[in-house]
């Protein structure tokens, strides 16, 4: 399941970030934890409930302008499909 | 090797209002008077935050036997530890998970025996089904995390597509189907829980077109009993690989069954500091790394993903810790195993042990003194 362009992602109940440690970062849930870095968490950082998924995508977007802007724009979607997946963020 | 276990399993208390015949705990309970104090657990949660540990569980026999529970969780999440609560539900009322959750709670994982009132409430050996149906609309009215654990076998496998229905009407965000595993008292009764390879087959099929209908709403997690599988399970992630327990009396174990292993002495958090214990005690190096292994685990290509399995299935069913696990194909002793699985599926016992045939001589698991 993909977002729609106007939901506005954040983490779900139980999850949430654990102290930052330089490049990566912890993000905690139910009896796991997984490390983010890169634009996964750049991405996940994003999902703060106020962010539309465009809003999300434009910024990526604007960040890594040498990036293809269609390719940003699927990346993000799958990405936060699968967090969605996981019941690490709700839409 | 990590410098600390990832998570703490603390067993706050061996006491529990339910008496449930698959439960884990050792036999040898320990007594109430011989449970650490607030302020010990208190100093245990902040040596496991300071040396990096993520989570606590907060478990037992039942958690919320701890009077001191809303103070240990608010420790627990200061010493900047992700709190888990794995609870029957039995002691939770609106005002105690307000007070849980103010204190920094954030994950509930309630244990279920079944659909049926009737029969749940008999392997629970206690009236608690309608009560884990209550509390489960609560908890949803709070921010938590909700996992539902259902616990399945041989007497309650086949109501597994109402069993589905169920908790996808009671919404968790997580569905845990856990088939028993034999310690403690599962191991008791065994010959009544072991499921027939029938039922594992269609459960899994069940499960798998529940997961795809759910996909994304609520998430379900299918743990089979490894006496089935081909190969031993990667218990506790490895022998002090990932987590630590510490059992009500602050004895330090790897795992909840270890302390049936002889000739191993298990550190006490009374006396010696969690890191020592994890990174230098005997008992944790015992079956780190793979020097311990026999044949044919030392030269196996899967010694690093499941460590030849369980050291305390090994031990209570070859008499050996150091043995492969035997439910593994590839051990040596593997005519054990299959032994009791030929025996689950013979068509004689089955009859024996319909759910219809009430009472089952359960042994039921007592509190301790």
């Amino acid at each position: 399941m993909t977002p729609e362009t106007t939901s506005r992602p954040r983490l779900s109940a139980g999850c949430r970030w654990a102290e930052a440690n330089g490049a990566e970062r912890v993000l905690l849930f139910p009896e796991g934890a997984i490390r983010f870095e890169g634009t996964g968490r750049e991405i996940l950082e994003r999902c703060d409930g106020q962010r539309t998924v465009e809003q999300i995508i434009e910024e990526l977007q604007q960040k890594y302008s040498a990036g293809d802007p269609a390719r940003i724009e699927e990346d993000v979607r799958n990405f936060l499909g699968q967090l969605q997946q996981k019941r690490i963020i709700d839409f | 090797m990590v410098s600390a276990p990832l998570a703490l399993i603390a067993e706050l208390t061996h006491r529990c209002p339910l008496h449930c015949v698959y439960c884990s705990n050792p036999l040898a309970m320990q007594s109430a008077a011989s449970e650490l104090s607030t302020a010990q657990w208190t100093r245990v949660f902040e040596q496991a935050g300071r040396a990096g540990s993520l989570h606590v569980h907060l478990t037992g026999g039942e958690p919320l036997a701890r009077s001191d529970l809303v103070e240990l969780t608010a420790r627990a999440r200061s010493a900047g530890l992700y709190v888990n609560l794995i609870t029957s539900g039995i002691g939770l009322s609106e005002k105690r998970l307000t007070a849980l959750t103010e204190a920094g709670l954030e994950h509930v994982q309630l244990s279920f025996q079944g659909v049926r009132e009737e029969l749940a409430d008999e392997i629970a050996g206690a009236r608690s089904h309608r009560h884990k149906l209550a509390l489960s609309r609560l908890i949803r009215q709070f921010k938590l995390a909700f996992t539902m654990n259902m616990v399945v076998h041989r007497q309650n496998l086949d109501q597994l597509s109402a069993i589905l229905a169920m908790a996808e009407e009671l919404a968790p965000d997580r569905l845990e189907i856990a088939n028993v595993q034999y310690y403690g008292w599962a191991l008791r009764n065994r010959d009544a829980l072991m499921p027939t390879r029938q039922q594992i087959e269609q459960s899994q099929a069940t499960v798998r077109a529940a997961q795809e209908r759910l996909a994304g709403r609520m998430r379900i997690d299918y743990v089979a009993p490894d006496y089935y599988g081909r190969y031993p399970k990667a218990c506790m992630g490895g022998w002090g690989r990932r987590l630590m327990l510490i059992d009500p009396a602050g004895q330090a174990l790897p795992c909840h069954a270890a302390a049936v292993i002889p000739g191993l002495t298990f550190d006490n958090v009374r006396e010696h500091s969690l890191e020592w214990i994890w990174q230098q005690s005997p008992a944790f190096q015992a079956f780190r790394g793979e020097a311990w292994m026999p044949q044919p685990c030392r030269s196996c290509d899967r010694r690093s993903e499941d460590f030849g399995g369980c050291r305390c299935q090994a031990w209570l069913l070859t008499g050996d810790a150091r043995a492969t696990d035997p439910v593994c194909s590839l051990s040596p002793e593997h005519s054990l195993v299959a032994k009791i699985v030929a025996h689950a599926n013979d068509d004689r016992v089955s009859k024996k042990f319909e759910p219809v045939s009430l009472p089952t001589a359960w042994v039921y698991r007592p509190n301790p003194h």
